[in-house]
């Protein structure tokens, strides 16, 4: 549209020195997308620094940013502006708006800068009120829940459903697809090496313990934190941001016993069905794997696994799991509960969360293997 | 830029959600260097209008002109011009609420405008002034704001790039008496001192009276009416009738709606 645009050779501005006088001719179009050449072309005129007399017959447009520019270099070369001759009226108008609000005052942003020692005190203490928060939260979880438990019809059995809907049924289809590969993924592994010693069938016992103590409780884990905890974050504190929590809080609720408690029972329900979903489909994994490779057929499979995979295992894997969904339901609604009032904070707490969850995941379940092995279960 | 074409022309557009129909054949326009308002009841539809003249959301039919151009028939290319050339304030500011109000401000000239480097504090400082902020609120976040100032803030992010269109949805909504008469100020200033053409959406009486040129009332799904404020106020509808009566009768109270 404006093929002259970036030309700086094109004229804005001329300057005549008449004996003591000076005058600033303006022409064209002083706009803000010829705003560079427009500042190039008054910083190639030799500004006086008296009085300058500005002619505006030859402009065609003069908008604030143009304005801006002009009064800035006539200021910076101790110019004055004198009169105004033969300027439109919007043109003189535009120039008196823009006299009466330039302020050279900075806007910086007072920047505080800590040193690397000043940094890891502030995060140490950042840390301590996070982790004396999310323990405030899970006592209050508590007592909400023993408060359900005395008087069940409290229990916001529709929202409950809802979440157990959310949180499990719609997980299952990831679930089993991750799991049935890693149960895949081990067979064919641990195949690998019994076959050096002829010892095929010790694949199954590999799997299956393996799978139901320790990856499927892990990886389910970690896909519900992914999935429900991030989302959990991210549901409440859009609820906060949009006032929703103090509106369910001035009807006289509990927004612990209608957003937290269900969600919790829900999570704490779902992820041991997860888990054993995923324990299935990983030994399904493994049994397809293992009639090709190792030339263990399903039915000797199913056999050996029958002795090999006695309950505990299974069970353990199960128990875990329920401790697993609490914490991970805390950390998710604490972190929502906790978000500021703007978009930023919600990205920042579900990311967050989603760490959080899985650093807890695998704490606990180093915890649990050190705890299991004392115990000899 | 021909001084007498209409600045926005609105032409028969209709605006369906599946059966429910909000415009059916809304048709109006408006001059360069007016102050217009829309008014009309709670869900007529004005701010879709306006989403629907800034080219946010497609009408179901009809044609929308924005400074001459065809927003919805326009190319990729064209609509992106003519972005520059209006502003928008949304109800609650819309700004970004990870940047401060002079980055919120500025983003838009680094994005567009080929500004020196060091004149883009200037301007940008310019821009909150000319938005009537302090300028110790440059450097506050969003959250830190009052509801007004936050408006004025995006305000000043609309007149970034020296727009000669400024859309406003609902500027006053929300505000004290005193903070929104002085938003009207503006707005008049905005028109009269640096020619802008402004398009309010609005509920509010005063601004009304106060600072508007021309209103353009809502009803139906149709323009019931349109003209200066005197001539409106004379309008023989009856929801135009209780929308003024407050004024008409200042003893009597607004009670009811019409329909």
């Amino acid at each position: 549209m404006h093929r002259l645009a970036m030309n700086t050779t094109e004229p804005y501005c001329r300057l005549v020195r008449d004996g003591q006088t000076a005058t600033l001719f303006l022409l064209g179009t002083w706009q803000l997308a010829h705003l560079g050449p427009i500042d190039a072309a008054l910083a190639a005129e030799d500004l006086p620094a008296s009085r300058v007399t500005l002619d505006g017959a030859a402009l065609d447009t003069l908008d604030t940013a143009a304005t801006l520019a002009l009064l800035r270099r006539v200021v910076a070369a101790g110019a004055a502006i004198g009169q105004l001759a033969n300027f439109k009226q919007t043109h003189a108008e535009v120039i008196r708006v823009v006299r009466g609000r330039m302020d050279e005052r900075a806007i910086e942003p007072v920047r505080r800068r800590r040193g690397a020692l000043a940094a890891l005190g502030v995060q140490a203490f950042e840390l301590r009120d996070l982790l004396a928060g999310h323990l405030d939260f899970l006592g209050r979880s508590a007592c909400e829940l023993a408060n359900v438990a005395l008087r069940p019809h409290t229990l916001r059995r529709r929202a409950l459903t809802a979440q157990f809907e959310q949180v499990c049924l719609n997980a299952i289809p990831v679930v089993v697809l991750v799991t049935f590969l890693i149960g895949v993924v081990l067979a064919y592994l641990l195949g690998l090496q019994t076959e050096q010693y002829g010892a095929n069938i010790f694949v199954v016992d590999g799997v299956a313990i393996g799978t139901c103590r320790e990856l499927s409780p892990i990886m389910v884990a970690v896909i519900v934190a992914g999935r429900s905890g991030a989302a959990f974050t991210a549901q409440i504190g859009t609820m906060l941001l949009t006032e929703e929590i103090d509106a369910i809080r001035t009807l006289g609720l509990s927004p612990m016993r209608v957003l937290v408690v269900p969600r919790l029972l829900a999570l704490a329900v779902a992820l041991p069905l997860l888990v054993f979903v995923g324990d299935v489909a990983g030994i399904a994994g493994a049994m397809t794997v293992a009639g090709p490779m190792l030339d263990i057929m399903p039915s000797t499979f199913l056999t050996r696994l029958h002795s090999a995979l006695p309950l505990r295992h299974v069970a353990v894997g199960l128990g875990k799991a329920a401790v697993f969904a609490v914490f991970i339901a805390v950390i998710g609604c604490r972190m929502g509960m906790s978000v500021s009032r703007d978009a930023r904070s919600i990205g920042i707490s579900t990311t967050s969360t989603v760490v959080q969850s899985i650093v807890v995941v695998i704490l606990l379940d180093a915890f649990f293997a050190i705890f299991f092995e004392e115990l000899n279960v | 830029m021909n001084a007498v074409a209409p600045v926005i022309e609105v032409d028969s557009v209709v605006t369906r959600f599946g059966a429910q129909t909000v415009h059916d054949g809304v048709t109006f326009s408006v001059a360069r260097g007016q102050v217009a308002a829309m008014i009309g009841s709670s869900g007529s539809g004005k701010s879709v209008l306006v989403r629907e003249i800034i080219g946010l959301l497609r009408p179901s039919a009809g044609a929308v002109r924005l400074l001459g151009t065809d927003v919805w028939t326009a190319s990729a290319g064209e609509l992106a011009a003519l972005r520059h050339r209006f502003g928008m304030m949304f109800q609650d500011g819309a700004l970004f609420s990870s940047l401060t109000v002079a980055q919120n401000v500025a983003r838009p000239l680094i994005e567009h405008a080929a500004v020196p480097p060091d004149l883009l504090r200037p301007l940008v400082r310019l821009r909150i002034s000319l938005a009537g902020l302090p300028i110790d609120a440059a450097t506050k976040m969003p959250s830190e704001l009052s509801g007004g100032m936050r408006k004025r803030a995006a305000v000043a992010r609309a007149l970034a790039l020296e727009p000669e269109v400024l859309f406003l949805d609902e500027p006053t909504s929300g505000l004290d008496p005193i903070t929104a008469r002085a938003f009207d100020t503006l707005l008049r200033f905005l028109c009269d001192d640096l020619g802008l053409t402004i398009f309010v959406v609005t509920h509010d009486l005063d601004t009304l009276l106060a600072i508007v040129d021309r209103v353009i009332v809502l009803a139906n799904g149709k323009v019931i009416a349109e003209g200066p404020v005197k001539e409106i106020m004379q309008v023989d509808d009856p929801w135009v009738q209780s929308y003024f009566v407050s004024r008409k009768n200042p003893g009597r109270v607004a009670g009811h709606h019409g329909t």
